[in-house]
């Protein structure tokens, strides 16, 4: 059982990441600091019952995911299959030129190019993506949590979390090609 | 293992969540393949660019906020 006491000091070095995790769930500022205040102090009240010991970043992650589902969820755009579309394995690697490309090079010139893209293209290709998908993404690839913690956080199935984060992964490398195509950053 | 089969393992190899086995034979594919190889690196540096990406800084008129919030929250319960 944790002490509240100890709240301010265990729980604060998450703001920050937290705060990222909420502009990128409600795509505004505003928004974000709402959903950050109201998960901090439910996370506060509820303190007692996180398990000292266990996962405190996933216990604080689900309370926040909860905390904005229950404020904002697009409940009016339900994303659907046909959104999205299929999209193909490595399609922003194809996309420039990784599969004509040759030579053994530590660093490949697609990688190179990925330095193209500044932190605003990158937000805003994630944000852009439906909730479902875009969740999943941000868990795991921007926070690093396992299938099982996404399926715990999110409060779904590990394979509807496997399928939702494979396909917004490549949703959003459509949007990065999307991004390059109209700057002219592959060479 | 053939490039179809790896492709199909590509997320769970890069998000290590495959069992030791399959990931040996995914590492070993990859060792005698290097166009999969190659796809398997852009995938692995675009992961990392994202999250490299999405960092934004607490405002700390924020930060102070909330601490104090919290502040006040401890303080109620005596």
């Amino acid at each position: 059982m944790a002490d509240q006491a100890t709240f301010e000091s265990d729980v604060m070095p998450f703001a920050p990441q937290l705060y990222s995790a909420a502009l990128r769930m409600t795509r505004n500022p505003t928004d974000a600091e709402d959903v950050l205040q109201e998960a901090l102090l439910k996370a506060f009240r509820g303190y007692h019952t996180y398990e000292s010991g266990t996962n405190l970043k996933a216990w604080l992650y689900r309370i926040l995911t909860n905390t904005f589902i229950n404020k904002y969820r697009e409940r009016s755009r339900r994303p659907s299959e046909v959104e999205l579309g299929e999209l193909e394995d490595l399609y922003l690697f194809k996309r420039l030129g990784g599969e004509e490309s040759t030579g053994g090079a530590t660093r490949s010139a697609e990688e190179e190019a990925l330095e193209g893209f500044v932190d605003e293209d990158i937000k805003g290709a994630l944000e852009s993506l439906p909730e479902n998908f875009r969740m999943p993404v941000l868990l795991a690839d921007v926070e690093g949590f396992s299938y099982k913690e996404i399926a715990e956080i999110m409060d779904v199935p590990i394979g509807t979390v496997m399928s939702r984060l494979h396909r917004g992964r490549k949703a959003l490398q459509r949007a990065l090609w999307r991004l390059a195509e109209e700057r002219g950053i592959p060479a | 293992m053939n490039c179809h089969e790896a492709h199909e393992q590509m997320y769970g190899y890069l998000d290590r969540e495959s069992g030791v086995v399959r990931r040996l034979r995914v590492r070993w594919h990859l060792y005698r393949c290097p166009p999969c190889g190659k796809g398997f690196s852009f995938e692995y540096a675009l992961r990392l660019r994202v999250r490299q990406g999405c960092r934004d800084e607490l405002p700390e008129e924020l930060s102070h906020r909330l601490r104090a919030l919290l502040r006040e929250q401890t303080d109620g319960q005596g």
